[in-house]
């Protein structure tokens, strides 16, 4: 513990400095969403990175503790209660848990495929429920409710995003924290070994479903936390929320980001948020792109972005990963070429009699050397990809090779 | 009393018989082999035992206590272990952590959500005991699936002795090993199973002449023979159904 | 009372019928491949949406004769370059994969034909009633829907039981190793199957799609049920999978016609509460309004009971 102390250092400084760069309305709004995301997408891998349960109905944990902690804002503005707002995610925290316990009493029994099924009838269940208990869910127009009225904390009454996000912050670093350690204790390295072999598992000593289900107590607890920052942050929730493409979005973050990396679903719920966020913005298309890219991912990328990373590791350890540099650069180029041409092509079918800004150019649909110009480059990249392959496959064989130190000895 | 007792057990899968009346009683520090021919229901009786499986009919009972039907991780708690014909391990943590795992239940550290394990003194202390017995120890951060084939049966060992049981069950486990590996196999069980009792299933009768007090002879699910490794070797039944594989010197 | 009963029979009958034509193709290439393709029910509406197009040109019958070719092409080139790469990265990968698949095909269904509901119609042919009981019309649309799904079930059926390819499939579904030992390309068959299997699909949206109407959201519409239906028949089981379309299509729609509910079963046991009362909305609640929430309820409940389905044979 003591050598990753840096990191967690490292972790905090950056929260607390990431709002003095980002520091544009946007850019705070990017940054409360990451800060749900991430503690949401990383109780997820609870469950399927670290436990190797497939869950299709996370986002019920998420959602129950944000309506409860959407009705506790309303109770604290009606002075029923008394407690600071700092506190809402603790409530959601544990309506989160308490579901999970129920649920999980019965869902925890089976794994594989059957748990996965059990999950998504659990989560359509509880959708479908919403709509009908139209005084906890606020029917289809959801539950709305105001942060600024409960006491203030130090003075601060959360009128401003930039104050709700070093709140999320907080919540986000302890949470983190707490779900890393819990990897570290027995109940969270034998939810890795039922994962890796439950039936081992279970000669040496462990009751496979008592693990499985700590696991999912814990990981609905961290999504009810989720849930009740996201109270805070919208005050405002809908049985969208808890429905099976929320759930999706968030195995989503967590499988593009690497299931098997403790930072994995921090890394796809940053690069999701962000593009959600911000590609929305430039492009009506931008919901194709990411699935595109999510396909993409799945194929190419079965590790997700940190799995990417951390192939390069032996490369690193063999000092040779600057060799890599001028190979990926190579095939990068008519990558991103290829890119750009593709998503012009997308956007120009969709332009209709407006033009299409592009590096420069003004592209119409209507004209032929428009498409000429960007099947062209899409040719171009294409055929830039395919050639610089093989040299960019030779270089990663050598960078992989063990290297031979000063003494003669290999690695 | 002996430690294990079985108690005239059958096992059907359907209408098929694969265990048929099966009575035998291990003693506390006895060396027993099981042999037999393929197919004669060796590895099913080490899953009646163990637990994966549960008896069609008969008693199973250990240190006096009844065992059968009860599932693994209780059979596990009170004391016996085992190993796999086919490697079993946890392929993707460490070959320190798969040790450190089976040792968790039998240091008392249950389900506990709250202790870091990376402050575990004796714990830790132990696993890596274990991992220097069995040879490892400069692999210990090495995920464990990327062993090769001798090393990961030696960490399939490791892991059924590292709980500290009583009765040690090995599935064939030298299975697939070369001559010297297999001798270095066989130093190996001796070492760890001194002073505990060891059930082990074995084609190689060099192997099991020269570790077994007693052996048991199992044709198509039935026990033909129990007794001291001279007098199976002359046993008439035995060479009838064992044919060819008695060495012919003493 | 019985009209009531015999039309939400027929309606049953039809939805059953229809979502059986998904779970089919569902099961085949679960018992094949092991995957549970979560992009099927979106297979179904490119084959809608294919039939609409080709409809224009080449009428209804165009529609139903091409558009579940081009969805089955879709999807065979699906598995070829898509799901057979992913396969090696293990089932969590293949579900992911298709997952994505389902959300990649409703965006570029989206793109490629807008956001609206398109006006996809029945044949003028089938524009009568087929008979009229207690006053109630039955569409002569619903009984071709009727027959078409049983003339494809009974396909099925012969091809699977009676064709040398049907048997090499069955025998790929248990043993796709020894198969492949036999000689037989069982990537080609895998690939043929999931192209059937979306085709069947694809059938399913050129028909439905008239009466279901053909919009974006078609597939999520259904998709669930779907699985319900397949897991809940048990996974890998085609009988299985008929039973579970056809409860599921029957007791929706007798919920939805039966207008009863807790009110009723309250005034039986002499209660009545206030609708001041905080569960007031459980007290109200009347069948058609759970009639969305029965299958998922039979689901659960199945899964906790007989995890391997009605008639499952598959211990996962």
């Amino acid at each position: 513990m003591k050598k990753q102390l840096p990191v967690w250092l490292g972790f905090a400084l950056a929260l607390v400095f990431l709002p003095s760069i980002f520091d544009s309305v946007l850019g705070i709004s990017i940054l409360n969403q990451m800060t749900i995301w991430i503690i949401f997408a990383l109780s997820y891998n609870m469950l399927l990175g670290q436990g190797g349960m497939l869950s299709f109905g996370h986002a019920v944990y998420f959602g129950l503790g944000g309506f409860m902690s959407v009705h506790a804002l309303n109770l604290i503005a009606d002075e029923v209660l008394v407690f600071s707002i700092t506190l809402i995610p603790l409530v959601g925290g544990a309506v989160g848990l308490v579901a999970a316990i129920f649920i999980g009493s019965f869902s925890t029994r089976k794994s594989g495929t059957v748990f996965a099924m059990i999950s998504l009838g659990i989560g359509e269940l509880i959708v479908a429920s919403s709509l009908i208990f139209a005084d906890f869910f606020g029917g289809e127009a959801g539950v709305t409710g105001d942060r600024t009225y409960g006491p203030p904390f130090f003075g601060i009454e959360f009128l401003q995003d930039a104050e709700v996000y070093y709140l999320g912050a907080f919540w986000l670093f302890v949470a983190t924290l707490f779900m890393y350690l819990f990897t570290q204790t027995p109940a969270g390295r034998m939810a890795n070994a039922v994962r890796d072999n439950p039936e081992r598992a279970e000669f040496i000593g462990y009751s496979t479903r008592r693990v499985r289900f700590i696991s999912f107590c814990a990981a609905g607890l961290f999504a009810g936390i989720a849930g009740g920052l996201f109270a805070i942050n919208y005050e405002f929730i809908t049985e969208e929320n808890l429905n099976a493409l929320t759930s999706g979005r968030v195995l989503l973050m967590a499988y593009i980001g690497g299931l098997g990396f403790f930072i994995g679903p921090i890394v796809g719920a940053v690069i999701l948020t962000l593009m959600n966020s911000l590609l929305s913005n430039y492009s009506e298309m931008w919901m194709l792109y990411l699935g595109i890219m999510f396909l993409l991912t799945v194929i190419f990328l079965p590790r997700g972005f940190a799995g990417f990373i951390m192939m390069h590791q032996i490369a690193w350890q063999n000092r040779r990963l600057g060799t890599l540099i001028l190979p990926y650069f190579v095939t990068a180029v008519p990558a991103l070429v290829f890119l750009a041409a593709f998503v012009g092509l997308v956007e120009l079918s969709h332009k209709g009699d407006d033009i299409l800004p592009f590096f420069g150019l003004s592209l119409g649909a209507e004209s032929m050397l428009s498409w000429g110009i960007l099947l062209a480059l899409a040719g171009i990249g294409a055929l830039g990809v395919k050639l610089s392959r093989p040299r960019l496959a030779a270089a990663w064989a050598l960078a992989n090779t063990p290297t031979a130190d000063d003494r003669g000895d290999v690695r | 009393m002996s430690l294990l007792t079985l108690d005239s057990v059958c096992k059907s899968f359907g209408s098929t018989r694969i265990i048929n009346d099966v009575s035998l009683d291990i003693e506390a520090g006895e060396k027993h082999a099981i042999i037999g021919p393929n197919g004669a229901g060796k590895s099913t009786l080490f899953h009646l035992i163990s637990g994966r499986y549960n008896v069609s009919s008969g008693a199973i009972g250990f240190k006096g206590e009844v065992i059968h039907n009860l599932p693994p991780y209780e059979i596990a708690r009170r004391g016996l272990a085992r190993s796999f014909q086919v490697t079993n391990i946890f392929p993707r943590m460490s070959v320190f952590e798969n040790i450190r795992c089976a040792l968790l239940w039998s240091e008392g550290y249950r389900y506990s959500f709250w202790q870091l394990l990376g402050r575990q003194r004796t714990l830790n202390e132990k696993a890596l005991d274990v991992l220097e017995q069995i040879g490892l120890s400069d692999k210990a951060q090495l995920p464990s699936g990327e062993l090769a084939y001798a090393q990961q049966r030696a960490l399939e060992l490791g892991i059924a002795v590292a709980s500290g049981a009583e009765l040690i069950m090995l599935d064939e486990p030298v299975a697939g090993m070369s001559n010297s590996e297999a001798e270095n196999a066989v130093a190996l069980i001796r070492r760890i199973t001194e002073g505990k009792t060891l059930i082990m299933v074995e084609h190689d009768m060099n192997i099991v002449f020269d570790i077994a007090d007693r052996i048991s002879v199992l044709v198509y699910g039935e026990i033909i023979a129990t007794d001291t490794p001279q007098n199976i070797r002359s046993n008439a039944r035995v060479q009838e159904a064992y044919l060819g594989e008695v060495p012919s010197d003493a | 009372m019985f009209e009531v009963f015999v039309f939400a029979t027929l309606n049953g009958l039809v939805t059953g019928l229809l979502l059986f034509m998904l779970a089919s193709g569902l099961t085949l290439i679960f018992s094949m491949m092991g995957v549970l393709n979560f992009a099927h029910a979106s297979f179904y509406m490119l084959g809608a949406y294919f039939a609409f197009t080709l409809s224009a040109y080449l009428g209804f019958w165009g529609g139903l004769l091409f558009a579940p070719l081009i969805v089955g092409c879709i999807g065979a080139a699906v598995e070829r370059y898509g799901l057979r790469r992913v396969h090696q990265s293990g089932h969590v990968a293949e579900l992911v994969f298709t997952f994505g698949l389902a959300f990649l095909i409703e965006e570029a269904v989206q793109f490629f034909w807008g956001r609206d509901t398109k006006n996809y119609q029945s044949p003028e042919l089938f524009d009568f009633a087929l008979f009229t009981l207690f006053g109630q019309e039955f569409s002569a649309y619903r009984g071709f829907m009727i027959a078409i799904a049983c003339l494809i079930f009974g396909a099925l059926y012969f091809v699977l039981t009676r064709s040398r390819v049907g048997i090499i499939i069955q025998a790929s579904i248990s043993h796709p190793q020894t198969v492949a030992n036999l000689g037989h390309n069982v990537p080609l068959i895998f690939m043929c199957v999931f192209g059937v299997g979306t085709a069947l699909a694809g059938v399913a949206g050129v028909i439905a799609g008239p009466v279901l109407t053909t919009f974006p959201g078609m597939a999520t519409v259904l998709g669930s049920i779907v699985f319900v239906v397949v897991v809940i028949g048990g996974l890998g089981s085609l009988p299985g999978a008929l039973i579970a379309s056809l409860l599921v299509g029957l007791l929706q729609s007798y919920a939805i016609a039966a207008d009863v509910g807790m009110p009723e079963l309250l005034h039986l046991l002499s209660l009545s509460f206030d609708s001041s009362h905080p569960l007031n909305d459980l007290w109200t609640l009347n069948l058609p309004q759970i009639a969305p929430v029965l299958p998922y309820l039979l689901l659960v409940l199945v899964l906790i009971f007989k995890p391997t389905g009605l008639m499952g044979n598959r211990e996962q």
